[in-house]
């Protein structure tokens, strides 16, 4: 477990999300323009992790092993990523869903820091606070199936939750925003 | 008399900077999608020939009892061409289809044949067919030809309810006989049984039986498992 947790690429992903979280709840007279990079920053981490978790999965697939995770103890992702009947939803690999949804987050972050002011903003908030809303279930399904389903359960694959935090925080951001509308302090200025 | 002021109200920028997020997108799937097919390609999966077998776990019965079977751990992902492997025949059998009961028979000899150098695994499924009910007994009697259901045409045994089990023809299949499920048939194509498909030893699938019409499976061994020993 410990040699897992010195993976300088998991050591990446959790500064990224370390610096997400910072961006998240910092005060200072730009906070809307902050959450918004907080929003675009855990939807990056989020989608590099889960592309991270396709190279496993393939690799897996393919060569029936990975240098990129290990495949002993709790915290591994051999028995998750590896598994042929939990490590895809409906034939495709849960990575290429994880990649497909945080662009689509991506998109409606990058458009409104790009134009927060637009007269689609709104709606645009409202999009990225309901699909990130619907990913959660997913990500509690995901858990489930790890601590109970895959072999000798449970397992915990470290990169799969770096994308599930994601998402979270992503969630997170997107709250803070719509409520700094909400409550009219949606420009810098007002805030 | 004083004038009203309008409130001041932000406006966004003149340009759509949707199609800037767009192309930013864009690229950044590019990047990712370009380092995913250099570091770790994926691999076309499926029954066809030159596909990786699709992967399942199962419970399997060994002859004792039901243990869990992962495919995937039977491939050698050393294995080169020409070089030295356990190649796999992956059949797929309904107890009670009458193909399946006289191709019991030929899967013994091909056994007595290629047990060095092939590894035998039944798939048993259940057709959706009236009378092809099978349980984990009838499936245990079929693989060990023991006494299971009568040989009166009542419903009860192998080969639809027509015969014992004990009478299957054929030798005893010392193989693991998988419990398969709608999702290893979806997985795997199959429309009907028996279906043959021979995997190299690496998993990758040599030989399907749906595409080689003019083929047996006993020619189709030999020209691919025997030539390579």
């Amino acid at each position: 477990m410990s040699e897992i947790l010195t993976d300088p690429v998991l050591i990446i992903f959790i500064l990224g999300l370390a610096i997400s979280s910072y961006l998240m709840i910092v005060n200072n007279e730009k906070k809307t323009s902050m959450l918004l990079i907080s929003s675009l920053s855990f939807a990056f981490v989020g989608i590099t992790s889960s592309a991270y978790t396709y190279i496993i999965h393939n690799q897996m697939v393919v060569q029936g092993s990975t240098a990129f995770c290990s495949s002993e103890g709790i915290v591994q992702c051999g028995s998750v990523i590896g598994d042929p009947q939990w490590n895809n939803l409906f034939g495709v690999p849960w990575g290429i869903f994880g990649i497909l949804s945080f662009s689509a987050l991506i998109f409606l972050s990058l458009c409104l820091y790009l134009d927060r002011y637009a007269k689609w903003s709104e709606d645009y908030l409202n999009y990225a606070w309901w699909a990130g809303i619907a990913g959660l279930p997913f990500v509690a399904l995901l858990v489930i199936i790890e601590l109970t389903q895959v072999e000798n359960a449970p397992h915990i694959c470290p990169f799969c939750t770096i994308a599930h935090i994601s998402l979270i925080g992503y969630v997170g951001s997107i709250y803070l925003l719509r409520n700094r509308r909400n409550i009219g302090k949606w420009s810098e200025n007002e805030g | 008399m004083a004038r009203r002021r309008k409130p001041l109200v932000q406006k966004g920028r003149d340009d759509d900077v949707r199609l800037i997020a767009g192309f930013t997108l864009g690229t950044i799937l590019t990047v990712i999608m370009l380092l995913i097919v250099i570091i770790a390609p994926p691999a076309t999966i499926g029954p066809s020939e030159g596909e990786l077998a699709p992967d399942f776990i199962a419970d399997a019965y060994n002859g004792e009892n039901w243990q869990r079977f992962k495919l995937s751990d039977t491939f050698d992902y050393e294995w080169e061409e020409g070089g030295d492997g356990e190649w796999i025949l992956v059949q797929f059998s309904d107890t009670d289809c009458p193909y399946c009961w006289t191709e019991a028979e030929t899967m013994s000899e091909l056994y007595s044949q290629w047990s060095e150098n092939v590894e035998f695994i039944t798939i048993a499924v259940e057709l959706n067919i009236n009378n092809h009910d099978s349980d984990r007994a009838e499936v245990e009697a079929f693989r060990d030809k023991t006494n299971y259901g009568t040989e009166e045409n009542d419903g009860d045994g192998c080969n639809s309810g027509r015969n014992n089990c004990v009478n299957r023809p054929g030798a005893i299949h010392n193989w693991n006989y998988i419990e398969g499920s709608s999702s290893i048939l979806a997985d795997w194509e199959v429309s009907g049984t028996p279906f043959l498909v021979l995997l190299q030893p690496d998993g990758y699938v040599a030989w399907n039986q749906y595409e080689n019409e003019g083929e047996n499976i006993e020619s189709a061994m030999q020209r691919l498992v025997g030539d390579s020993q």
